[in-house]
């Protein structure tokens, strides 16, 4: 029965970090809806302006604020809050809650946790505590000891008896600072790093299960001690690799019925000893030699791995858990998939489902690409298929890292072998390549420890390969490999024919997928839920119902670094707008974690690779009259040209600018005459198709430069180089430069201020969303740069002249809907960097902190309304500062240099909100993680230039009593000019005292270190930022950084803040 | 390729491919949407007469192993599949279930749209079918199928319930008696752990059991209609002499014949209940259960009666077990304790054992 609540708190899980992506969005997002749905009074917090969740229509009350537990603390005091629902927003939403718990707060202010309950917490999370439970109900796990030094780590190895050992820090996320030691330095030294991580300063020293099977198991209790399981997964790749890291099945498929009902029973055992009330985790380690298993990790939350069961077997876990902690049990709950039953039963599928992980090595190519137990990847798709072969190929296509299936990849036999031991990104690939060698699958087996099960699936994909190559390609074979799951243009590209006349081909003999729905039952009873998968078989369950208008908005694949979850805010919020207007939406995606692949945001969800196939079979099968292509990011965009000329003659069209249009905003040669015709201009740039002409291009220009590919997404492989030899190592290392390929050369501008803007424009009119000022320089990837919203230092003559120029381009580009622009001032000249005809990164930043929801009017000027009819023109002003501050996966990913550049980084963005400048900065700052200190020491090593701007930043730091360390120059500088240093020795000089001495003795607690403009120092500061990485000291690389964070400091010493939900922000 | 056709009585035809046994068999079509446990299904008795469409697209996966079968032969008349594993992974042993069927004399179909199939079952209801190799005789079977009657209209349960009266002594204080409609050995299997077990055919009459002085009877699971005439006047009158004598658990087709045995009626279902995600409500409890049955008790039919529906099922109200209003008898119509489904109701099996022995003192 439901409990009654005065005010219920969901908090949210922050920016988007490794280990912790979108599916916080879905299931804080389902939990507000749920929780309306039942009339209770919410509160939603999270620092994430990207999110549906922090829209003010999730929930009564909306805080944009750091996820700290004081501030959260205000808002429970502030709201009158006596419920919070602790397991919707990941590890931080533990976190918080467990710091409120043990300070004693919750108790103060008189709020109980709702679903899971502190000791649940502290028995999954820590290691003792889980091992005693487990012991208790007699479920085995494997063989450790938590320590809190490495002395007794080494202790702990000798009663373990064997190496390798898998160490685990207590209370970090996506398993950061573990590892896998095989000898003892290798213990020590990944000790040292996990001790530091651990909030408790704990870690575990494990039995290896390495090489075993990996079992999921999805749980869900009621308080009636009711339990169910959602669904099993199985992780192809064996203990050893993250779950985050594998690639993962559902349900498990090599597993018998009766293990399978050992694991299930160990399961609810589980969740009863934790006596969770809501969702939870199971992970199992199996060993195939024996049957043994141990109970590995349990998460009492929805987790990543749950949103992949809700998405793969439509059974809504975060929806069912919030209905569950508030007190119904699942009897009473009704699953609204069928309609008919109820969220007491198992969800029987009829499919495979496949989650391949998405790393970002691509951007990253100094990172080492080896997957373990600390998660890499910053998300995943998942494909659904009625084979293995047709998911897991569906699933590679999704990827958008450039293949068309199972691709094949040169390598050596020893590669292939050391790909096979040691997994990176491209042992599937490798496994494939072998396979095409025709080695023996239980070799593959063997050296993988993936099931053979599997490989033999893979093996059947290079056998169709290999018909396919051999021809003819009969209609007989053509169908096998439809069903198989090939792509047309994977056929296109083994028979070397136009893939529009395999299509062609295809369409003459009927061979048109089907579409199957996704409905928790297996068909047992008729459902009618919208959600669907393509696959090939003998009828589809799609009907061309055609009672009002449809438009597709093609979403935007899965979350990576220049692609993350704004983009799926933005297709959701297109989705709204449609609705709004009477229009059937439709949606395609592939990525599970995100809010628009729940299957009740749109009216028909299409779980599917995002191609030019995929997408004209949807459109095909539902005859849709118009596709938004620009909200997806650049995954929907470049399909926008080719779209078009497929649907040339049919009844559908692109919505919204045209796709010539677009592609004028994309063709670096088009967007300059168009510049030169509209008198704007931009810094120097040209198209090299050889080393030799980009070498001309860049001395005529004059260094620096900027240099990138053609066609590129969050700035990847984009540089700033000095000097010619620098470009000859790009040409030579970063990019492939051809006449097909060809590199862009920019003058790069230094010191010159970075401006974005977001617009809506319906073709004669524009309002303008917003103009953000970056902090940093020119030169930071926008991605990356701590934007501030209004502009903070400019002049209205050049905000003027910045809304004409805006004006200007997008009526030239007859703009309907959204596009950004991003353009440098330097010396009160404005120059042009670049357009994208389409929603930006910004948008859901814009909407919230001016309360305009621009996806939704940028939808609806697509169907063909006007900015007049919304009242809009020109553009907001508003009365306080948002401030976008962005966080970064250093910690996790080492090996990537910590300095910002043209180069995209980061992995997600917070906003920080006030009236208050400093306090808008310190509020961005601290929730994207940076932890400024309110006393210590500073150390400050800039560049000639620099130094004379960072001179009041370090007077400041003195007079708020903060010790400056500077090496001699600087402090040479600083004391002529009165600022007293201590003056320490350069890394380099190898001599005491240095900084990174004193930053393990913890007395550097903010570093400010400018690189000089040459390239080397990038390289020679990278030690100690490495450090401060890994200390978790602020690290600033910019004069303009370290000022705003000095402003924040110094306001933060001075006064306490006070916390404001969106409404006051937009109704003051 | 070869070719093979599953055939159903409203002429629709199916073409896949064939495996296991090769041979023309007819029966009737069901479908299960358990995800694993095809080994189990294949030899639980109560698939007699029929043919399975398994719900899940990839079986045999995991390859067939002695340790899984329910019975010691496959019951069901023909498999149904999207895709059977050619090659299964080694961790169970590795024998096919192409080889399995091979041995077992049935037929499979591969190459189905089953999902397809099941949509179909589930609006049509239960249908005859055939798998078949002969596309010539294709129109004929169809005739034949319309005409035929569906299987459980014959006596299914003689036909698998065991011949002779067998004592088991697995040395344990009690001993109860099984009155076996067709799955001895499952039953066997579960009862082994808590009583010594006597063995009785499905036509055994109440003075015979009451001779061997058994501390209770265990009805055990079976193929077919519970209302058959046959069972009316063979299990069901058994159970009913019995009834004031001692405790009494019926289960699956066992809860169908004690609830026709006490005065209520069985109705055919129109797909039935196969799979093991069957959420049944029990004492303000919910329990996941594996079923398989085609058949149900009528609840209105109990009015008036001595018995009450104590266990419902959560999505269609269906009854899902049956209690005596006085005396210490009781069914539930899913499995206990067996392969394929969950392991969450083994208290029942505690409480028949509190019942047998508390009438033995």
């Amino acid at each position: 029965m439901r409990k009654e609540y005065k005010k219920l708190m969901v908090i949210g899980s922050g920016p988007i970090v490794i280990g912790q992506a979108a599916e916080f969005d879905f299931s804080g997002t389902q939990a507000c809806r749920s929780l309306k749905e039942e009339g209770y009074t919410t509160v939603l917090v999270n620092s994430n302006p990207a999110t549906i969740q922090t829209d003010q229509e999730t929930a009564d009350s909306v805080y944009i604020e750091p996820l700290q537990a004081s501030l959260v603390a205000k808002i429970i005091e502030k709201e009158g809050v006596d419920g919070i629902l602790s397991g919707m927003g990941g590890q931080t939403a533990l976190n918080i809650c467990s710091e409120l718990a043990d300070s004693g707060e919750l108790e103060r202010l008189g709020v109980s946790l709702i679903g899971t309950q502190p000791e649940a917490i502290a028995m999954s999370e820590d290691r003792e505590l889980f091992k005693e439970t487990m012991e208790r109900i007699g479920e085995p796990v494997p063989l450790s000891r938590s320590v809190t030094s490495i002395q007794e780590a080494i202790e702990a190895v000798k009663m373990i008896n064997k190496y390798p050992v898998l160490i685990r820090p207590a209370y970090t996320l996506g398993g950061t600072g573990g590892g896998i030691a095989y000898d003892e330095q290798e213990l020590v030294e990944i000790c040292a790093r996990g001790l530091a991580y651990s909030r408790i300063h704990q870690v575990l020293i494990e039995e290896s299960v390495l090489g075993w099977k990996e079992y999921e198991y999805e749980v869900m209790r009621d308080s009636k001690d009711n339990c169910i399981i959602v669904c099993n997964m199985e992780n192809l790749d064996a203990m050893g690799v993250h779950t985050g890291e594998s690639i993962v099945c559902a349900p498990c498929l090599t597993l018998s019925e009766k293990d399978h009902q050992r694991l299930r029973t160990a399961s609810l055992k589980v969740i009863k000893a934790l006596n969770i009330e809501g969702g939870c985790n199971v992970q199992f380690a199996f060993n195939p030699a024996n049957g043994d298993y141990r109970l590995i990790e349990v998460n009492p939350r929805v987790s990543r791995s749950s949103a992949l069961a809700s998405k793969a077997t439509g059974y809504p876990i975060a929806r069912v858990a919030t209905k569950v902690a508030v007190g119904y049990t699942l009897d009473e709950i009704p699953n609204r998939i069928t309609g008919t039953t109820f969220a007491a039963f198992e969800p029987a599928i009829d499919y495979v489902v496949v989650k391949i992980p998405r790393w970002p090595f691509d951007k990253f190519r100094t990172v080492d690409r080896h997957l373990g137990t600390q998660m890499k990847s910053t998300g995943e798709v998942m494909a659904i298929g009625r084979t293995f072969e047709e998911a897991i190929l569906k699933g590679l296509r999704s990827l958008e890292i450039g293949v068309k299936g199972l691709d094949s990849i040169t390598m050596t036999d020893e590669e292939i072998t050391e790909e096979l031991i040691h997994a990176t990104d491209k042992r599937i690939f490798a496994m494939g390549e072998a396979l095409r060698k025709g080695w023996d699958p239980e070799k593959i087996a063997d050296l993988s420890k993936w099931d053979i099960f599997f490989v033999r699936k893979l093996g059947n994909i290079v056998a169709m390969e290999n018909r396919i190559k051999n021809g003819p390609l009969t209609s007989a074979l053509l169908k096998e490999a439809k069903y198989m799951g090939f792509s047309d243009e994977k056929i296109s590209e083994l028979t070397s024919r136009p893939e529009a006349e395999i299509r062609k081909e295809r369409a003459a003999s009927g061979l048109v997928p089907v579409y199957k729905m996704v409905d928790t039952c297996a068909a047992e009873f008729a459902a009618g839920t919208p959600y669907f998968y393509s696959t090939y078989g003998s009828s589809t369950e799609v009907k061309k119902d055609k009672d009002k208008m449809k438009v597709m908005i093609i979403g935007g694949g899965p979350i990576r670094i220049g692609q993350g979850i704004e983009f799926d805010y933005c297709c959701v919020h297109g989705v709204m707008a449609l609705q709004e207007e009477g229009v059937k939406a439709i949606i395609i995606n592939n990525n599970p974690e995100t809010v628009s692949t729940d299957y009740d945001i749109s009216d028909r969800l299409y779980f599917d690779p995002i191609t030019l196939e995929d997408v004209l079979n949807v459109i095909e099968a539902e005859d849709i009259d118009g596709v938004i292509v620009q909200y997806g990011g650049q995954t929907s965009v470049n399909l926008a040209v080719d779209l078009e000329k497929a649907l040339a003659g049919t009844n559908a069209r692109v919505l919204g600018t045209s796709p010539d249009k677009m592609d004028v905003a994309e063709d670096r040669r088009r967007f300059s005459k168009l510049m030169d015709d509209l008198g704007i201009k931009q810094p120097r740039s040209g198209t090299g198709y050889s080393f030799e002409e980009a070498k001309e291009i860049a001395e005529s220009i004059g260094y620096p430069v900027l240099v990138r590919p053609s066609y590129v997404l969050g700035g990847r492989a984009m540089e700033i180089v000095y000097s010619t030899d620098e470009l000859k190592t790009y040409v030579e290392t970063a990019v492939k430069v051809s006449r097909n390929h060809p590199i862009l050369i920019d003058k790069y501008l230094t010191e010159a201020i970075e401006i974005d803007v977001d617009v809506v424009s319906d073709g004669k009119d524009v309002y303008i969303g917003g103009i953000m000022e970056h902090i940093e320089y020119a030169g930071c990837h926008s991605g990356d740069a701590t934007m501030v919203l209004p502009p903070f230092t400019l002049s209205k003559e050049i905000v003027d002249e910045i809304v004409e120029i805006t004006n200007k381009v997008a009526l030239a580009l007859e703009v309907k809907g959204l596009m950004n622009l991003q353009l440098a001032v330097k010396s009160n000249e404005i120059y042009m960097i670049e357009a994208n005809p389409r929603a930006s990164r910004t948008i859901p930043f814009i909407s919230k902190a001016t309360g305009i929801p621009l996806a939704k009017i940028g939808t609806k000027i697509m169907l063909g309304k006007t900015l007049k009819d919304f009242g809009l023109s020109g553009y907001k002003a508003i009365d306080h500062y948002a401030i976008k501050a962005s966080v970064f996966p250093f910690l996790k990913l080492p090996g990537v240099d910590s300095i910002l550049t043209p180069e995209m980084k980061s992995t997600g963005e917070v906003m920080g909100i006030d009236p208050d400048f400093d306090i808008a900065c310190y509020k961005a700052l601290t929730a994207a993680g940076n932890k400024l200190p309110m006393e210590g020491g500073v150390y400050i090593t800039v560049n000639d230039s620099d130094k004379e701007r960072v001179l009041p930043v370090a007077k400041e730091l003195l007079d708020m009593g903060f010790r400056i360390y500077a090496t001699k120059g600087t402090s040479t500088y600083l004391r002529e000019k009165g600022v007293e240093t201590t003056t320490v020795f350069k890394i380099d000089d190898n001599m005491k005292p240095n900084a990174i001495g004193l930053m393990r003795e913890g007395k550097i607690n903010l570093i400010i270190n400018t690189p000089s403009q040459k390239s080397g120092p990038v390289r020679d500061g990278h030690k100690m930022r490495r450090l401060a990485v890994e200390l978790e000291i602020p690290f600033l690389t910019t004069v303009q950084g370290a000022d705003a964070a000095v402003g924040a400091i110094k306001i933060a010493k001075e006064q306490n803040f006070s916390v404001r939900s969106m409404k006051e922000f937009h109704t003051l | 390729m070869a070719k093979s056709y599953l055939v159903l009585e409203d002429g629709s035809v199916f073409e896949g491919e064939p495996f296991g046994y090769r041979e023309t068999v007819v029966g009737e079509v069901v479908f299960s949407t358990a995800m694993s446990g095809y080994q189990e299904s294949l030899t639980d008795p109560s698939y007699r007469g029929q043919i399975l469409i398994m719900a899940y697209p990839l079986v045999g996966n995991y390859g067939i192993n002695d340790e899984y079968s329910h019975s010691d032969r496959v019951h069901t008349r023909g498999l149904v599949v999207r895709e059977y594993c050619k090659d299964p992974s080694p961790m169970y042993g590795g024998r096919t279930l192409d080889e399995f069927l091979k041995s077992n004399k049935v037929p499979g179909i591969s190459g189905i749209d089953t999902r397809d199939l099941v949509i179909k079952i589930r609006t049509a209801g239960t249908l005859k079918g055939a798998i078949t190799e002969d596309p010539e005789g294709i129109e004929e079977l169809i005739r034949d199928l319309k005409r035929r009657p569906f299987p459980s209209e014959s006596d299914l349960v003689g036909e698998v319930s065991t011949k002779l009266i067998e004592k088991y002594d697995f040395g344990k204080d009690v001993r109860i008696g099984l009155l076996d409609c067709g799955d001895k050995s499952g039953s066997l299997r579960d009862l082994a752990p808590r009583f010594n077990v006597t063995v009785f055919p499905y036509d055994t009459p109440a003075d015979v059991i009451l001779e061997h002085k058994v501390a209770g009877i265990i009805v055990s699971n079976g193929p077919g209609d519970p209302s058959h005439p046959v069972i009316l006047n063979t299990a069901a009158r058994t159970v009913a002499d019995l009834s004031s004598g001692m405790p009494i658990f019926g289960i699956c087709f066992g809860s169908q014949v004690v609830g026709v045995a006490m005065g209520g009626k069985t109705y055919k279902m129109k797909f039935g209940h196969r799979g093991s995600n069957q959420p049944v409500k029990y004492d303000g409890r919910v329990f996941i259960t594996s079923q398989n049955h085609g058949f149900a008790v009528d609840e209105s039919s109990l009015e008036g009666k001595d018995l009450i529906a104590d266990q419902i099922n959560v999505n269609d109200g269906t009854v899902e077990g049956l209690r005596h209003r006085d005396l210490p008898i009781f069914t539930s119509q899913y499995r206990q304790e067996v392969s394929p489904g969950p392991w969450d109701t083994s208290f029942l099996f505690d409480r028949f054992e509190k019942a047998a022995k508390e009438g033995r003192r």
